[in-house]
């Protein structure tokens, strides 16, 4: 099973700035034991919303807005990808992470085309695949 | 350049667990997957199970703290997300707008960080892991 590991951002992510030394070598102690158990699929942060943009649809049209989203309680400051046996060793592996005070990180199942029943057809199932490994060609290439 | 597409459906914090979208918007949804991959700007995509099956961990005062499932006060959670490779934000922008998204649906474009966008001392303290680099330059 793989995992969405979201990690929430807060006033400093926000304001653009970066970890310190301590942390940056403690969460790339934490990283590498991820890398080393095999669970480490993708690692990634995001730039504060200041230099994003929301696009909404209403009634078939799309409003930009351009950020910071200060209105929003849950942006997301990055993520990682995990492969897992369950929810339960996502977790375990979570609490061993390096977060100082007041970090709040989500825990998120990710579809496999197995999850889905008869409604994934089989031609959108090969679809899906081709794409995916499309994806891995273009990864490496 | 790298962004994440990040969709934030209206109404999927109250989804119910196994709760599935309908074969429709799978269909109109894999469509537009495929014009991003053969546009050559898709890099990975990901639809995420309801908020009620995860799970959420604090760490006020550095002490795991385990929630489960729904986070009833949440007014916008995480459907799934696309990271695309494209020159520009206007360009992840346009994208993104070409979603065949339902009403009320919000899709936040966000930059991802490049290793190279560090300064020289954040980089420094990353050299120990060359591992963890190349899995940060993918898609660069």
């Amino acid at each position: 099973m793989r995992f969405m590991i979201i990690v929430k951002a807060d006033k400093n992510s926000e304001a653009g700035a970066l970890p310190d030394e301590k942390i940056l070598t403690e969460m790339g102690k934490f990283n590498e034991e991820l890398v080393k158990a095999g669970v480490m699929l993708a690692a990634e942060g995001l730039h504060p919303s200041s230099k994003g943009a929301r696009v909404k649809f209403s009634e078939g049209k799309q409003t930009v807005t351009d950020g910071p989203f200060t209105e929003a309680k849950e942006l997301i400051a990055g993520f990682w990808l995990w492969r897992v046996k369950s929810k339960e060793e996502a977790i375990e592996w979570l609490k061993r992470a390096p977060f100082g005070g007041g970090a709040e990180v989500e825990v998120r199942q990710v579809f496999e085309a197995d999850d889905f029943g008869a409604e994934f057809t089989p031609e959108l199932r090969e679809q899906e695949e081709r794409l995916r490994a499309q994806m891995e060609q273009q990864k490496t290439s | 350049m790298r962004f994440m597409m990040l969709m934030l459906p209206a109404g999927y914090e109250k989804a119910a667990p196994g709760a599935m979208p309908d074969a429709g918007a799978v269909s109109a949804m894999m469509k537009y997957n495929e014009s991003l991959q053969k546009a050559g700007v898709l890099l990975a995509l990901d639809g995420l199970h309801p908020p009620s099956m995860g799970a959420r961990v604090s760490f006020s005062g550095g002490r795991p703290k385990v929630t489960d499932g729904p986070f009833t006060e949440a007014k916008e959670v995480l459907g799934g997300y696309w990271m695309i490779q494209v020159k520009s934000k206007e360009e992840a922008v346009e994208w993104a707008s070409r979603c065949p998204a339902s009403d009320n649906e919000v899709i936040e474009v966000r930059q991802v960080q490049e290793f190279s966008d560090f300064p020289a001392d954040v980089k420094a303290a990353a050299a120990g892991f060359p591992d963890l680099q190349s899995g940060q330059q993918k898609g660069s």
